[in-house]
């Protein structure tokens, strides 16, 4: 071989190369160029025309409606459903695991698997529409405990954000190490819907947690960050009825706020509230001052926290055990009969564990509330 | 060595942003094949059985997923703490799904935490088992198998 075709080969499998490439260009844009397509929403209380091609939970988010997702759209949180009531295909594998029976009867669908390929109607709750991106700055960062900080944020002046107690907001963080695109994760408020200048979560570092490890080793005060609120169902239902209350750990947020807020609307004074809070050593309490604040002052609120291995030194003189086993011995012995409801906040295990413990002691599973997204 | 067309996908799965956020092989740069090869001789090398790691993870996670959140002492040896998002996770095999419950398993030594930790996953568990996967070196869940069998006293 000479000189000359020694030097002339690599340039020609460049060229090749860049033909090739501007062919895939070519091809991909015609085949998958979906052109403008119309998303219905509530038959025809929403039309949005957008481009085609891409799935439709990031194409409604764009167009700022914001359908509650857990995972960031990869399919693993089984979270945005909608109902799509024109043909779209039918269930794709990884959207099975995910739904009942009678939701793939009514064509319920994981709203990140579906690609728009065409004009798609589609069928979500009316509160969808209230839901909102917000940028806020960070105001104020506090340990509460060894692993959970309170982040109190400022929301944009002018803003009115109406939410009930126990809704949560998706929290966004930005790209940071290895993450290389923003990931949000839901957290519960627990601030009092009366403020209505700030926003407040309790964020419990998780191992190995992408949003958590943030929040607990580069969010800064005065960073700005935004947040997808409000979302969720969980909330206090106007009965009258005595308030059971389970949670541990960042599960205290929503009790939180929904403390605050009966005490801002006297609600706390006319209705029997028993707050249960399981931790693990003392260093695991917070709020307790609050609590016990709350206790004193109104005969209708009782707070129980149990210590599930109290240290020597602690100086713990409360129950001991696992939450559930406290929970099951008050119900039988202490809280009187009458109408009850529960009100949970905790891992997917523990809300499990506590309706058993409830319906053990003839609470009815249809009056025990809870979000499961954590 | 050649990738069978399941690894090749395997390995495409596995990039940061397909099934999580950060992926499973972390900086790792070399074959998801060379990768799994390397952690077989370490295991080897260390004397250690498949089935006895995975068993004691196994009893761990299931130990500390009775803490409801809050971290337990196992067997005075160990505490456990487990944490549960909604949800599943699709193996990178897309040979099932798994649950989103993560522990992290901390050994004492006379009774006090030794700072010697392990964390992995419900589907780390899996991929353990069946292809000997430990997850790429400096990804988040990766399974050290001399650090496994330091934390875990096997």
């Amino acid at each position: 071989m000479t000189m000359e075709a020694l030097l002339l080969a690599p340039v020609s499998l460049g060229f090749i190369s860049a033909i090739l490439g501007a062919l895939i260009s070519v091809t991909d844009s015609v085949v998958n160029n979906y052109g403008e397509v119309d998303i219905n929403i509530n038959n025809g209380k929403k039309s949005l025309k957008v481009k085609g091609g891409s799935p439709l939970l990031g194409t409604l988010a764009e167009k700022d409606i914001f359908i509650p997702s857990a995972c960031g759209g990869r399919g693993s949180c089984g979270a945005c459903k909608v109902q799509v009531l024109s043909d779209v295909g039918p269930h794709l594998p990884t959207e099975i695991p995910y739904l009942t029976k009678e939701e793939q009867a009514q064509n319920v669908r994981l709203s990140c698997q579906i690609k728009l390929k065409a004009g798609i109607e589609i069928q979500i709750p009316e509160a969808l529409f209230n839901i909102r991106k917000l940028k806020t700055k960070v105001k104020k960062i506090t340990s509460v405990t060894h692993d959970i900080r309170e982040v109190l944020l400022e929301v944009p002046e002018g803003t009115d954000l109406p939410y009930v107690p126990g809704q949560y907001g998706q929290f966004e963080v930005p790209p940071y190490d290895k993450i290389k695109e923003p990931t949000q994760r839901a957290y519960s408020f627990s601030s009092n819907p009366n403020d209505k200048k700030h926003l407040e979560f309790l964020i419990r570092l998780v191992p190995g947690g992408i949003v958590t490890s943030y929040v607990h080793q580069h969010l800064k005060e005065g960073q700005t960050i935004n947040v997808v609120a409000p979302v969720g169902e969980f909330h206090v239902h106007d009965t009258g009825a005595q308030m059971i209350c389970v949670a541990g750990g960042s599960g205290m947020a929503p009790f939180k706020s929904i403390f605050a807020n009966m005490v801002d609307s006297g609600e706390i004074d006319k209705r029997e509230v028993w707050y249960f809070f399981g931790a693990r050593t003392t260093k695991d309490i917070f709020y307790l001052d609050w609590l016990s604040e709350l206790e004193k002052k109104y005969p209708t609120f009782h707070f129980i926290a149990a210590l599930s291995e109290p240290q020597e030194g602690d100086g713990w003189t409360g129950e001991t055990g696992l939450i559930t086993d406290v929970l099951h011995k008050y119900l039988t012995t202490v809280i009187s009969e009458g109408n009850k409801e529960g009100y949970l906040c905790g891992s997917p295990g523990m809300l499990d564990a506590c309706m058993a413990v409830m319906r053990k002691n003839n609470m009815q599973e249809d009056k025990i509330y809870f979000d499961k997204f954590a | 060595m050649k990738m069978s067309p399941e690894f090749v996908k395997a390995e495409q799965n596995m990039q940061p942003g397909v099934i999580t956020a950060d992926g499973f092989l972390g900086d790792d740069t070399r074959p998801l094949v060379d990768i799994i090869d390397h952690d077989e001789e370490s295991m080897v090398k260390l004397g250690l059985e498949f089935e006895t790691l995975v068993s004691k993870m196994h009893y761990l996670l299931e130990e500390g997923q009775k803490g409801l959140g809050e971290p337990v002492t196992v067997d005075g040896q160990w505490i456990v703490r487990t944490d549960e998002a909604r949800g599943h996770l699709p193996s990178p095999f897309e040979d099932g799904i798994f649950r989103k419950v993560n522990a992290e398993v901390e050994s004492l030594e006379n009774g006090k935490p030794s700072g010697k930790k392990l964390l992995f996953t419900d589907l780390s568990l899996h991929l353990i088992n069946k292809y000997h996967f430990f997850e790429g070196k400096g990804s988040a869940f990766r399974v050290d198998p001399a650090q496994a069998k330091e934390v875990l006293h096997l």
